[in-house]
Formats: structure tokens, C-alpha cells, sequence
């Protein structure tokens, strides 16, 4: 059970600097937040409080009122949550969510048996004690491998759009609620127990698929700060673990991180580097340039149909429409399949299907040099479905804005009264329901939109070029998926200010 | 896969990316003023009567369409609970009960202040699309309970509109002047 102590002082930053362009080392400029990343307790310092709330929304969901908007399950999760997440965290933050999210807490805890220490094994004694050696850190459980079919994003965007087909219900109903976060809970301490560390994070949960796409628009990303000492390194302590941190968590090679996606910011790697050579920067804008397969490709086509999908049913006028996805409450199951059926359709068939033959019609009028052949039309596809990744996450920001502006106040009220009780613990149980300038609602959706038409087209532009070289290639390549995702914003107009 | 991690092409000037996204602004600025002054006359004023059903979770009519200056009486009835009415940008709040002949009608600016009426009028003085939501917890899906008052010439989709042709233009502009750069 014992953890080794910290003996060793606390590598110095390696000398700068090799900051990459465009970067800003926010370790050396701010060398409090290096040391707060050190800290071990650091990670259950602030997920311990997260855990405490979380516990409490489902206490409230359980045992408070059953009317969404008066129970702090709904309108903290659903409202003020997601708000935050999608508008702040991610674009700025990146995966910020997954340094302080409660979901793997227990399981974590079962296959560390430790909440703050590390278990590491001195290298030569590897043989004998209780659990599983995997580089030199010691975890319990089964510690399976991830079968490698199922190593990717597929069981995310397939898990998030059959939730997302019942938003109708865990958006308006407490227990719903309860019930899609504690499946969470048990699903994550399951899989940990069965499958070695963050395997539940990285290949199944339901949130962490879409974080990992938008992720990559970020701003803020962990990178080595100098990749030569990465190469010359050959402890490597951020992949197998050391005395003062884990492997890395989410079975990522932390040396070799290009893009976002799949580092969940836990810090780890910060500890267990014995140069002090991971660092945190602050980046512009979209700086992770690619998707590496069809899955990411789809979790964008995904992510962008239910955008669009919500935008009709949940700030239409269209009643019909919320009584099609309302099925426990009207009942109504032709409508609800007929939803459910174009929604799947949407994101599965429809506007991929639509995306690929766009891009082979731009590939087409591209072109190849004599002696040349044009690049394969996967490459094509999936650089020209990286703009997908600004336009989905900004369309998600434009959709998610009324809602906060309209619902806000509600905050106020279920901060005082969490249970719909009838208390009033802070004195604004009784505030009244006061949207907040809702009339600007239309501006900024439309400035948020063009927002990210501009870097989705920069995006595809730039992949334009690196793809087929040459001016006017370029263009008449990539001009039918600009007019495509232009139409695709003239949509969400329509709906928002038309 | 197999793309491979994106790098500027050989010889290209960052620089260059600062240009293209000045094209890309210019294009959208006039786009959009073309748009705004294309985006429709205004109509003479005149008097229009609705008469609003609220029912779970939506309104009949679900879109009402009027003109600047327009003189708009609304009367109101419910078809299964107490409903509310809030217009957004008009200073409106109804609350609308199912079996009476009269509605409450508040106006936010001026809290504590109830007037029962069986007509609400007022002028539409703004253009442009102000949803109106219900302001009384009527059941499950009552945040998303709304409709949308249009008040013509709704000029911001126009405008809206040309900005996206301008900035598609724009980015596409830029990617044929880069083009041209590269070779020259």
C-alpha cells in the first residue's frame, strides 16, 4: 500500500527556448502553475469538490422536485454546465474537463489504491507483490487491453448520438438525468476495474468523444518544451511512470503529442518527465491541423447534424417537432422514430454522404498534372473535413448562447432552492425568470457563425494547398466544399435569423 | 491513416494567411452592406389582429409575420394549461389561463405592476426576429416552448446572408491570390 516518497527535488525546466511558433510557454511565464501541476494532490484537489457536487446533483435529481427547471440536476448540468464547457472550457481550455471530472474518481481509486500517492516499482524487483507491473507504476484490477477493433472514436460518436436522441428526456427530466450520469459513474468504475487506466475516458465516454474533436481547436495544449530532449531521453517517464508520476493516463506517448485529442490535461506527465520538460502553452486558435480517420471525420458530421438537429427542435417554433422527440410524455412513437430515423440519417448518411461527393467533385475538377496522380480521396476527405471541427464547435457555441441568455436566472433560483423545496438559502430562490438580452441573441449567433466559417474555410484552404500544390488546383478544389459549407451556415441563418 | 500532419507548403509565407484574411474581411464587409441595403423596403404601417392559442409545448400561430410600424393586437386563449407570453425585445410578459376571458399582462421594465386585459396592443417598432417564449412553467419541455414574431424588413438576414457569400468569396479570392503568389 505504501507510495514511494518524493525523495529527489523537482526537475528544473529545461533551459529555453525551443517554444514552438506561435506558443507561449505558460509554465516558464507563469512558474506558480508549473508548481501547481507538480503537486501530487493536485488532480484530487480539484476533482474532490467536483465529486461533491456531482454527488449532490444526483441526490437532487433523486430526491427533489421532478420540474427540470427548478432542480439544480437540470439546470446546472444542463444549462450552466454545458454552456461553460462548450463556450469556454474547450475553446479555451481544451480538455480541462477531464483534469477535473468526477466520472473515473472510484474507478481510478480501485485500480490505483491510492487517491494521491504513486505506486512505483523499482524496475529490478518488478516480479512479485500484489497487482500489475505496467512500466514501472503497480495497478490492481484486471488491467486488460483494450481490444484493438474498438480503438478509436466509433463506440463515442455511436454512444453520444443515441443519447443525444433522447435529449428530450434527459434534458427536462431529474431522474433521466440521474440515471444517464449514474450509468456514467458505474460504467467508468466498471471498465476501470476490467481494462488498464483511462481506457473508459479515451475509447467510451460519451463526452469525451466530442472534447476530443473540438479539443483540437484549443488554445491551450501540454507539449514536450523541447523535442530534442524528448529523443535523447531514455528514461521516459511520462509513458511508463516514475516515483513521482503515473504512465501516462491515457496511454498516450506525451513526447510525441501533435494534437489534443486524446490528452485529458491530468498533469501526470508534468510529474513524471525527470527533465521537467512538459510544459502547457498557450497556442492560437485551431492549431491541431488534421483528422486522422473516418471516425474523427464522423464525430465532426456527428457534432455539426446535432447542432443543427437542436437548433430546429429546441429554438424553432415547430411544436410538433418537441412532441416527436417528447416520447414519454405524448407518446406519439411514429413521430418519435420518424425523428429519431432522420436525425441518425443526418449524421450517418446524409450530410457525409453529401461531404464525400463534394469533395470527389472538387478532387475531380482539381485534377492531376500529367504524371501525376491526384492524392487519395481519403486524404482528401478527411483534410477537407478538418474545417468541420471550427464550424461544429462554433455552431455549438451559437446554439448553446440563447439558452444561457434565456435560462440563466434559473441558476439564481436553484442555487437557493437545489431541491425545489422551497428553501432559500441565499435569498434568490425567488428571482424572477428574466432573460438577458434576449434580442441580441440573433447578432451574436450570426457573428459566432461566420466566426467559424472563417477559420473552417482557412482550415481548407490550407489543407487545399498542401494538397494539391498549385494556385488554381487548390481552388477549383477546394471551391465546392467552400460553397458546401457555406450553404451549411446559410442553414443555421435561416433557422436563426430568417 | 494517413494524412499527413499538416504543414505549410514549401516556401509560403505566413505573412500571406494575415493578407488572405484581409480579403476574406473586405469581401464580407461589403457583401453584407450590399446585403443590409438589398434587404427590403419598409411597408406602410397598419393594424393586424392574432389570435394566440398556447398549448404544450407551442404556439398557434408558431411564426407571425408583421411590418415595422405595424399596430399589433394580440388576443390570447390556452388550450390545456396556464401558459405564459413573453415577446422578447418588446417589454411583454402575458400570462395566459385557460379558462378565463382575461390575461395577465406585466411588463418586465416595471416589476409588481399586473394588468388584466382581453387584448394586448402594441407597435411593432423593432425589426428584425423576436421569439416569444412561455414564461410559466407549464410542464416537461417548457424552456423550449416558443414561436417568433418577424418584424419586417428583416434586414439582418440579408445582410447576415451577403456576409457569408462575401466571406465565402473572400476566402476562396484569397486562396487564388496565394496560389498566384506561390508560382510568381
Amino acid at each position: 500500500m505504501s507510495a514511494l516518497p518524493h525523495a529527489a527535488p523537482a526537475p528544473q525546466p529545461t533551459p529555453g527556448p525551443k517554444v514552438r511558433s506561435g506558443r507561449i510557454d505558460l509554465f516558464l511565464r507563469f512558474p506558480r502553475l508549473r508548481w501547481l501541476a507538480e503537486r501530487r494532490w493536485f488532480q484530487f484537489a480539484v476533482v474532490l469538490p467536483n465529486l461533491g457536487l456531482f454527488l449532490l446533483f444526483l441526490s437532487a435529481g433523486l430526491f427533489g422536485t421532478p420540474v427540470g427547471n427548478r432542480n439544480i440536476i437540470i439546470v446546472f448540468v444542463w444549462i450552466l454546465w454545458w454552456f461553460l464547457l462548450i463556450s469556454a472550457l474547450v475553446p479555451f481550455t481544451s480538455r480541462i474537463w477531464c483534469t477535473v471530472c468526477p466520472f473515473p474518481f472510484f474507478g481510478e481509486w480501485a485500480q490505483r489504491r491510492a487517491l494521491v500517492q504513486v505506486r512505483a516499482v523499482d524496475p529490478k524487483k518488478k516480479k512479485g507483490g500484489p497487482g500489475v507491473v505496467i512500466g514501472r507504476n503497480r495497478y490492481f484490477g484486471k488491467n486488460l487491453k483494450w481490444p484493438k477493433a474498438l480503438s478509436n472514436i466509433w463506440l463515442q460518436n455511436i454512444g453520444f448520438l443515441a443519447l443525444c436522441t433522447f435529449s428530450a428526456l434527459f434534458l427536462t427530466r431529474p431522474i433521466v438525468s440521474v440515471i444517464v450520469l449514474g450509468s456514467l459513474f458505474v460504467i467508468a468504475t466498471v471498465l476501470h476495474l476490467v481494462y488498464r487506466q483511462r481506457t473508459f475516458c479515451s475509447y467510451v465516454c460519451p463526452v469525451s468523444g466530442f472534447l476530443s474533436l473540438f479539443s483540437m481547436a484549443s488554445m491551450t495544449e501540454v507539449r514536450p518544451r523541447d523535442l530534442d530532449v524528448c529523443q535523447t531521453c531514455t528514461d521516459k517517464g511520462c509513458l511508463a511512470g516514475s516515483d513521482k508520476g503515473w504512465g501516462c493516463p491515457w496511454l498516450i506517448y506525451p513526447s510525441k503529442l501533435e494534437r489534443n485529442n486524446y490528452c485529458g490535461l491530468c498533469m501526470e506527465c508534468v510529474k513524471a518527465c525527470p527533465h521537467g520538460n512538459m510544459t502547457v502553452n498557450l497556442r492560437p486558435f485551431l492549431s491541431d491541423g488534421w483528422l486522422k480517420g473516418y471516425d474523427e471525420s464522423y464525430k465532426a458530421f456527428i457534432m455539426l447534424s446535432l447542432a443543427l438537429a437542436y437548433s430546429v427542435i429546441y429554438l424553432g417554433p415547430w411544436a410538433f417537432l418537441k412532441d416527436w422527440a417528447n416520447i414519454a410524455e405524448k407518446h406519439d412513437w411514429a413521430g418519435f422514430f420518424t425523428y429519431a430515423g432522420a436525425l441518425w440519417a443526418l449524421a450517418l448518411v446524409v450530410l457525409p454522404g453529401t461531404y464525400y461527393l463534394v469533395v470527389r467533385l472538387g478532387r475531380s475538377l482539381a485534377g492531376a498534372p500529367a504524371g501525376t496522380t491526384a492524392p487519395p480521396t481519403k486524404d482528401v476527405f478527411l483534410g477537407f473535413a478538418h474545417p468541420l471541427v471550427p464550424l461544429g464547435l462554433l455552431a455549438w457555441v451559437a446554439f448553446s448562447f440563447p439558452l444561457m441568455l434565456v435560462n440563466g436566472s434559473y441558476i439564481l433560483q436553484v442555487l437557493s432552492d437545489p431541491f425545489g423545496w422551497g428553501w432559500d438559502l441565499f435569498h434568490t430562490a425567488h428571482v424572477a425568470w428574466t432573460p438577458v438580452v434576449p434580442w441580441w441573441t440573433p447578432y451574436i449567433q450570426v457573428a459566432l457563425l461566420l466566426t467559424g466559417l472563417f477559420f473552417a474555410l482557412r482550415s481548407g484552404a490550407r489543407h487545399a494547398r498542401r494538397l494539391f500544390p498549385g494556385g488554381a488546383r487548390a481552388l477549383r478544389a477546394f471551391a465546392p466544399v467552400a460553397l458546401l459549407l457555406g450553404g451549411i451556415v446559410a442553414g443555421f441563418f435561416t433557422l436563426y435569423v430568417g | 491513416m494517413s494524412a499527413a500532419p499538416l504543414q505549410p507548403p514549401a516556401g509560403e509565407d505566413p505573412e500571406r494567411h494575415g493578407y488572405a484574411a484581409l480579403v476574406s474581411l473586405g469581401c464580407l464587409l461589403v457583401f453584407g452592406g450590399v446585403g443590409f441595403a438589398a434587404g427590403g423596403a419598409s411597408q406602410p404601417p397598419r393594424t393586424r389582429s392574432i389570435h394566440v392559442v398556447a398549448h404544450q409545448y407551442g404556439y398557434e400561430p408558431q411564426v407571425i409575420h408583421v411590418n415595422r410600424g405595424d399596430t399589433v393586437r394580440l388576443t390570447f386563449s390556452s388550450s390545456d394549461v396556464t401558459h405564459g407570453f413573453y415577446l422578447e425585445g418588446y417589454d411583454l410578459d402575458v400570462t395566459i389561463h385557460p379558462l378565463l376571458p382575461t390575461v395577465d399582462l406585466r411588463h418586465p421594465s416595471q416589476p409588481g405592476k399586473v394588468e388584466q386585459v382581453k387584448e394586448v396592443t402594441f407597435t411593432a417598432s423593432r425589426e428584425g426576429k423576436f421569439r416569444f417564449r412561455c414564461s410559466h412553467t407549464c410542464g416537461f419541455l417548457h424552456p423550449f416552448m416558443l414561436g417568433e414574431l418577424i418584424v419586417g424588413p428583416n434586414r439582418l438576414l440579408p445582410a447576415s446572408m451577403g456576409m457569408l457569400l462575401g466571406l465565402v468569396l473572400g476566402g476562396l479570392l484569397g486562396l487564388a491570390i496565394q496560389g498566384r503568389r506561390s508560382k510568381a
